[in-house]
């Protein structure tokens, strides 16, 4: 039974950890790719596709067993945790960046006729009418990553699914088992999906 | 970022380069099945044994990369390994050919394929226990295995299961030493990772104190890993069996009749010999007595 709770708890808190890992690097790289910058413009771009064209697992395995070859060793959980929030910030920040874009340019003409700042305009004028336009995209995005968590059961966290695939080397009951934990992640999504509407009502 | 790349590469290349050692050729299959059996009894209309010989082939749930068991050799595309060569001279033995097909099985899905009869039989280091023999049937057992500990050269303080105790150990991910480790030290934390070369990189970078694996997986290991060191003897007794579907009596028998058939006959040495005997020292061991 402590096992499962666990295997829980480590899925619950990798995937509220990561994601919020993944706001805050997703908001930086968004801003670098909207900067009227050139040189910053491109660091965002191939940060983004660097970051989304490794698959997560690939990413996972070169950080749980690459790094410490090269002497940075952390624990597996915060080692997971990284991969997960570097990789899922390449989505946010792509969902970000088009929230942005939705705003009629006409809008940032008048903001800047007015004279407000680059950060001025973004902050007064663009993100509050991008912010609503964002909230469905990101709640896809931290749904596909509470699923993704499962991958660093691969890498050495005993989460959710690790913890039911032990359970059921005992067991050899795995249809019981594993409904039950797809339940588990079902209910994740859907509390993550309820929050984001819940959100959206309240920007509009 | 280069560095990480060129580590990964390295870790890769040296995990390859580590299970082609221990794999033998695919044409010692060959000098098996010249001497392997063919049923000539009688066949029940309707019968596993009778499906697969109109089939004309025998499906196979097990793995493609478990080290002298069941492994794919890349180069030609022949699957090698004590499990492997069972499965094909039971093959032999029902349709008169070694054609086989197999499936790759996890131990999430082990039960479910036999129980809607996606395949006959799984053969992948399946340990016979009270609570699996509830939902399968077993034939066999036709190997008896044991979990050893292996650590880095120069640990201190692990002579015994017991001192795995308060312990992080590394184990196979769904292997029979997940098991073994919760009995023989409640206490230790086990760390799970999804195959060998990877259980042991995570043994060498110091993520674990020990390591706890099949004893013919681990002996292969460190005949080419001078930085391993195998504790003492294996300290569990695991006896790995031949899946069935469940109530299926006559195909269990049916088997289990072949196992008595190959031991008596020196064939289960020979297999023993070009698979797990090629790192293990020493004669073939007796195979297991069958139960029923």
């Amino acid at each position: 039974m402590s096992l499962v709770l666990e295997g829980f708890l480590n899925t619950v808190a990798l995937t509220l950890l990561s994601f919020a890992g993944a706001l805050l690097v997703g908001l930086l790289v968004a801003v670098l790719r909207v900067v009227p910058v050139p040189l910053l413009r491109g660091v965002g771009a191939v940060y983004v596709e660097v970051w989304r064209n490794i698959p997560l697992l690939a990413w996972l395995v070169l950080f749980v067993f690459g790094l410490p070859e090269v002497g940075v060793k952390m624990p597996l959980f915060w080692t997971a945790f990284t991969a997960i929030a570097l990789y899922e910030a390449a989505f946010v920040a792509e969902a970000l960046r088009s929230g942005v874009n939705s705003v009629a340019s006409g809008q940032g003409e008048a903001a800047r006729a007015l004279g407000l700042s680059f950060r001025q305009s973004l902050r007064h004028v663009i993100l509050p009418q991008a912010s609503k336009r964002v909230v469905q995209p990101l709640a896809n995005i931290a749904i596909a990553l509470t699923m993704a968590t499962a991958l660093a059961g691969v890498v050495g966290v005993v989460d959710m699914t690790r913890a039911a695939q032990r359970i059921n080397l005992e067991l050899a009951q795995p249809l019981l088992v594993f409904t039950g934990v797809g339940l588990c992640y079902l209910v994740m999504a859907a509390g993550i999906g309820f929050g984001a509407r819940v959100l959206e009502r309240r920007l509009a | 970022m280069g560095r990480l790349f060129v580590a990964a590469v390295l870790l890769f290349v040296a995990g390859c380069a580590g299970g082609e050692g221990a794999v033998p050729g695919g044409s010692k299959i060959d000098a098996l099945l010249a001497k392997a059996p063919v049923y000539a009894g009688q066949v029940t209309p309707g019968s596993a044994v009778d499906r697969i010989k109109k089939r004309g082939e025998l499906i196979i749930g097990g793995s493609q990369d478990a080290p002298l068991l069941s492994q794919l050799d890349p180069i030609s595309g022949e699957l090698t390994g004590f499990d492997a060569y069972l499965g094909k001279l039971l093959a032999q033995y029902i349709v008169g050919k070694p054609s086989t097909e197999l499936l790759s099985a996890t131990s999430e899905t082990r039960e479910p394929l036999l129980a809607n009869g996606t395949v006959d039989v799984i053969i992948q280091t399946y340990t016979i226990t009270p609570q699996r023999a509830e939902r399968v049937a077993f034939a066999g057992p036709y190997y008896q295995s044991g979990q050893s500990i292996a650590v880095r050269k120069g640990t201190s303080g692990i002579g015994k299961p017991a001192d795995l105790a308060g312990r992080t150990v590394i184990v196979g991910a769904n292997t029979p030493g997940v098991k073994a480790v919760q009995d023989a030290a409640p206490t230790a934390k086990i760390l799970e990772f999804g195959s060998d070369p990877e259980c042991l990189t995570a043994l060498k970078q110091g993520r674990g104190e020990a390591y706890v694996q099949d004893q013919a997986i681990l002996v292969a290991d460190a005949s080419k890993d001078s930085e391993l060191q195998l504790v003492g003897e294996p300290f569990t007794e695991d006896p790995y069996g031949i899946g069935i579907k469940h109530g299926d009596a006559e195909f269990t028998k049916f088997v289990n009749d072949w196992l008595r058939e190959i031991g008596k006959s020196g064939l289960w040495q020979e297999v023993w010999k070009q698979t797990i005997g090629t790192v293990v020292t020493g004669d073939a061991p007796a195979p297991p007595a069958i139960a029923s």
